[in-house]
């Protein structure tokens, strides 16, 4: 195996292009798989000497965040902790310390394991992922995406996320066995907005049921233009189990998941700003 | 491939190979033999070291990725003769059992107290929530950064 650290993207992309070759990010998950041979590789290109890669910014009416962005500088940043509460919620719950200073938002994407945490978040902010590749710059919804298997032809550069900053709020909670290091059992990210008491732009995500995060179409039908009030919460939470039960079928962890998600989604409505201090929770 | 990274202050130039990680690196080739492999896969903590003034687990970061950087390891903190805070405040709240997780957890320490000199309690738990340790209990380890942290104050 061999190893390159370019420093620009072009570089990047020509190292990557040869066969065998994969991008390392913070390596947390591919280093173990690297070791288990669960993966091979002719060489490494590691990102992380690429600066556009590592930055935060808001650009217009949109957060744009690199892939080479760590779990901690997501956790420091202001604008993500309010513009983007859910993925901050969800960096917060994410690993350990030591974890979290070293993986990083892209990779959590690249590796996609069921239980990634950042992905129900970006769903429901509605995240779109660049991908580079020497045919050009593609910007793809992270909804669509996580349909395609593999999520992109080898060689393609992750290059980071767009978000746009809608102003609505948003919310995420994980059930783990216990509060740091541990991997979702199940998570839930939601986002709404409130008009005139009722709730709207309603979109609502799961991970760790089933083989990747998904948002569901069913529940954002049902609670769109419903009244925020203590309802709200109850109505969620009902039809969330039908989701799970749907998604996980006949799964070992179906009959426990499905009475889990309740707990789960009322967490994740009451991490929700407005809805903590007010009517909905 | 060469690698040319700090350690504990000291410029090292290193022959290794690609696959190696940053934590036998440590181990077997600089016989830094205080960093230690627990779980080898980023659970325990107890490889951790200090690189870029950040927490790592050195079993879950190549060499090569280390090139370039500083990292400081438990020998680099202090010696018999002159402890660093925390080491000082681990051993006078009895926080050290069998002592396999004490490199990482005063490291773990260090980086929050280097970060924010007066944590708060949950702040300290956070910070040493990547540590396991399997015979105290952690009462005793988080008391001890409680100290380290009056200890650090001017």
């Amino acid at each position: 195996m061999y190893y390159v650290r370019p420093e620009t993207v072009a570089e990047v992309l020509e190292a990557g292009e040869k066969p065998g070759m994969l991008y390392l990010a913070g390596g947390t998950d591919l280093i173990l798989k690297l070791r288990r041979q669960e993966v091979q590789a002719r060489g490494l290109v590691d990102l992380q000497a690429v600066a556009e890669l590592r930055r935060i910014r808001v650009e217009g009416d949109r957060l744009e965040i690199g892939a080479m962005v760590s779990f901690a500088d997501l956790l420091n940043n202001d604008q993500v902790a309010t513009e983007a509460r859910a993925l901050w919620l969800a960096c917060r719950s994410m690993g350990a310390p030591q974890i979290r200073n070293q993986a990083t938002l892209g990779g959590n994407l690249a590796n996609c394991s069921p239980a990634a945490d950042s992905l129900p978040a970006l769903l429901v902010l509605q995240a779109q992922v660049r991908l580079l590749s020497h045919s050009g710059e593609t910007l793809v919804p992270l909804a669509e995406l996580l349909e395609r298997t593999p999520l992109w032809p080898s060689g393609t550069l992750l290059a980071g996320f767009r978000l746009p900053l809608t102003g609505g709020a948003s919310g995420f909670a994980k059930l783990g066995r216990r509060q740091a290091l541990a991997i979702a059992r199940l998570s839930a990210a939601v986002a709404l907005r409130e008009e005139n008491g009722r709730a709207s732009g309603v979109r609502l995500a799961f991970g760790a049921a089933g083989k990747r995060a998904f948002l569901s179409a069913d529940l954002a039908e049902k609670l769109n233009g419903l009244v925020l009030d203590g309802g709200f919460t109850e109505v969620a939470c009902r039809e969330a189990r039908k989701v799970i039960s749907r998604a996980l079928g006949e799964r070992a962890s179906a009959p426990y998941k499905r009475e889990a998600v309740a707990g789960v989604v009322r967490e994740a409505l009451a991490s929700v700003e407005f809805m903590k201090s007010g009517e909905g929770a | 491939m060469k690698i040319e990274l700090t350690v504990n202050g000291v410029a090292r130039i290193l022959e290794v190979e690609p696959e190696e990680r940053l934590l036998d690196v440590l181990r077997e080739r600089l016989h830094l033999t205080g960093t230690k492999e627990g779980c080898g896969e980023g659970e325990c903590g107890a490889c951790t070291v200090i690189m870029d003034g950040k927490t790592v687990n050195s079993c879950m970061v190549l060499a090569a990725q280390a090139d370039g950087h500083a990292v400081t390891t438990i020998e680099g903190l202090g010696n018999r003769g002159s402890l660093h805070p925390v080491q000082k405040a681990f051993l006078e709240e009895g926080a050290v059992q069998c002592g396999f997780c004490t490199p990482g957890m005063v490291l773990s320490a260090k980086a929050l107290l280097d970060r924010s000199p007066h944590p708060g309690k949950e702040q300290i738990a956070v910070a040493m929530s990547g540590n396991l340790c399997r015979c105290t209990g952690y009462d005793k380890i988080l008391r001890a950064v409680e100290r380290a942290a009056g200890e650090v104050k001017e």
